[in-house]
């Protein structure tokens, strides 16, 4: 069964129309690789998973109940959204951790906050926020950054810092992974410490959407490849054969080009 | 002779400490009022307030400072200022706070302005709420950006407290200024005048150590 279903999703920006008739799913505990050229839609089509951009068509269903119905969505209200969007989590190309926090409580912070609106967080209040303490703790180690945790963005390396937006993103345990081209900020070296991080989750059965250029970690680790240009989807397969054997002109284009 | 002076100019010097701190309480939140205004979405409040703005910042302090004081005496049966050196006060708090919260509502939207929108999303896509955004991720890389605009115009704030002295405010200017005449029994004396100099000057040094000190404070993270 799909946990994530999205139904002709369309987004444009004026009059640019920059996702066309975007269909997928996505099976629970795969990973899917979007992979094209620059501008072709990519980020948008997470971005409207994520709640960052809104679509002018479409539904996103996760777990089988509509999540966004452009039909109405105007009718959400705030606290909806951002209950639904904890349906996915989001790692940044450009990290965006947050710099007076120690990678620690960047980790912890968001987890911190939902926690003050359960009704026995003043009666437990230490217990729980030790509780989050801890498990912030072990996904940093998971991320093999239990050194760094008390480290402030600033003193970390680039992939250090993208290991320790894994993390915060990690810490709500979101049914869905995204991320955005998260080794483009990345020297070559920096790149294979992230990799390897995101090829342990999908290992661990991650649920997973990863946009990239890095076509041989496509092929390698994500379950499926979907290739798209100019907003629409062009081919999605199995990943090794839509890297090797792609079927639409189009795609052996771009492909080339690697 | 020296102490008497000291004494005149240290009461004159309170006074202007008074209006200095009942400036800042004032202006400080009621600069965040006017920046929210003037970043809204609704379009008639946005105008409004960047409307308000340029005039304020438009005209002299001074002006304005004479037209809250003088003008509501002359449209209205009663003047609404209570008699003598509190309604010259007020007077004053009300113009400083008006001005200064335009200056610095200016200075904040700058600061928020500079704060990569990246923050925000990343805020969002792990549930909090905008208030949350807000005070836990985007308030303390604000006030790191606006430190070292907010010292310049909190320094230029306290030898503005000087423009009161147009209403007879009676501050450290007016203070040593009454030497010229006659002040506690001595007339014709120019020194205390030119003595006021040392008390800004010394505040204001004040004022530069305290602003260093918060900008190394913040200095932890970039």
């Amino acid at each position: 069964m799909a946990i994530l279903e999205v139904n002709n999703l369309e987004k444009h920006f004026g009059s640019t129309r920059v996702l066309e008739d975007i269909s997928f799913d996505l099976e629970k505990g795969k990973a899917l690789a979007i992979i094209g050229s620059s501008g072709s839609g990519k980020t948008t089509l997470l971005r409207c998973l994520n709640f960052l951009e809104t679509p002018d068509q479409g539904t996103i269903s996760v777990g089988g109940s509509v999540i966004f119905d452009a039909a109405n969505r105007r009718s959400q209200t705030d606290a909806e959204i951002r209950k639904k969007r904890l349906h996915f989590g989001m790692v940044f190309q450009s990290f965006n951790l947050f710099p007076q926090y120690t990678a620690l409580k960047n980790v912890t912070l968001a987890k911190e906050l939902l926690a003050r609106e359960r009704p026995d967080f003043k009666a437990n209040k230490k217990a729980i926020l030790e509780e989050i303490r801890q498990e912030g703790l072990e996904l940093l180690k998971k991320m093999g950054l239990e050194q760094r945790a008390n480290h402030y963005p600033n003193q970390l390396s680039g992939g250090q810092q993208q290991r320790v937006a894994i993390a915060r993103a990690l810490a709500l345990k979101p049914d869905i992974l995204c991320f955005d081209e998260p080794t483009s900020s990345l020297d070559p070296e920096l790149t294979g410490e992230v990799l390897r991080v995101i090829r342990g989750l999908v290992e661990q059965k991650t649920t997973m959407i990863i946009v990239t250029h890095e076509m041989a970690f496509a092929r390698d680790v994500a379950d499926e490849v979907m290739f798209m240009d100019k907003g629409v989807i062009v081919e999605r397969g199995p990943a090794r054969q839509v890297i090797e054997n792609p079927q639409e002109e189009r795609t052996r284009q771009f492909l080339a080009g690697y | 002779m020296f102490l008497t002076v000291i004494g005149a100019l240290n009461e004159g010097f309170l006074q202007t400490l008074k209006l200095f701190f009942i400036t800042l309480l004032g202006s400080l939140p009621l600069g965040l009022v006017i920046c929210w205004g003037s970043m809204n979405r609704f379009p008639p409040l946005r105008w409004l307030c960047r409307f308000v703005v340029w005039v304020i910042r438009g005209t002299p302090l001074m002006l304005q400072l004479i037209i809250i004081f003088y003008i509501p005496g002359m449209v209205m049966d009663q003047n609404p200022w209570p008699a003598g050196e509190t309604g010259r006060f007020l007077a004053c708090a009300v113009a400083f706070i008006f001005n200064y919260a335009c200056y610095f509502s200016e200075i904040y939207r700058g600061g928020i302005q500079g704060v990569p929108k990246g923050q925000q999303e990343a805020g969002q896509v792990l549930g909090m709420t905008k208030g949350q955004i807000f005070f836990h991720v985007t308030l303390l890389q604000m006030i790191k950006r606006i430190v070292p605009p907010m010292s310049n115009e909190v320094i230029t704030l306290l030898k503005d407290t000087a423009i009161a002295r147009v209403i007879s405010l009676q501050e450290l200017i007016w203070a040593g200024y009454a030497f010229l005449k006659t002040s506690h029994g001595y007339s014709n004396l120019l020194w205390p005048l030119f003595f006021t100099g040392v008390y800004y000057l010394i505040f204001n040094g004040l004022l530069t150590l305290f602003f260093g000190w918060l900008e190394k404070k913040l200095d932890y993270f970039s």
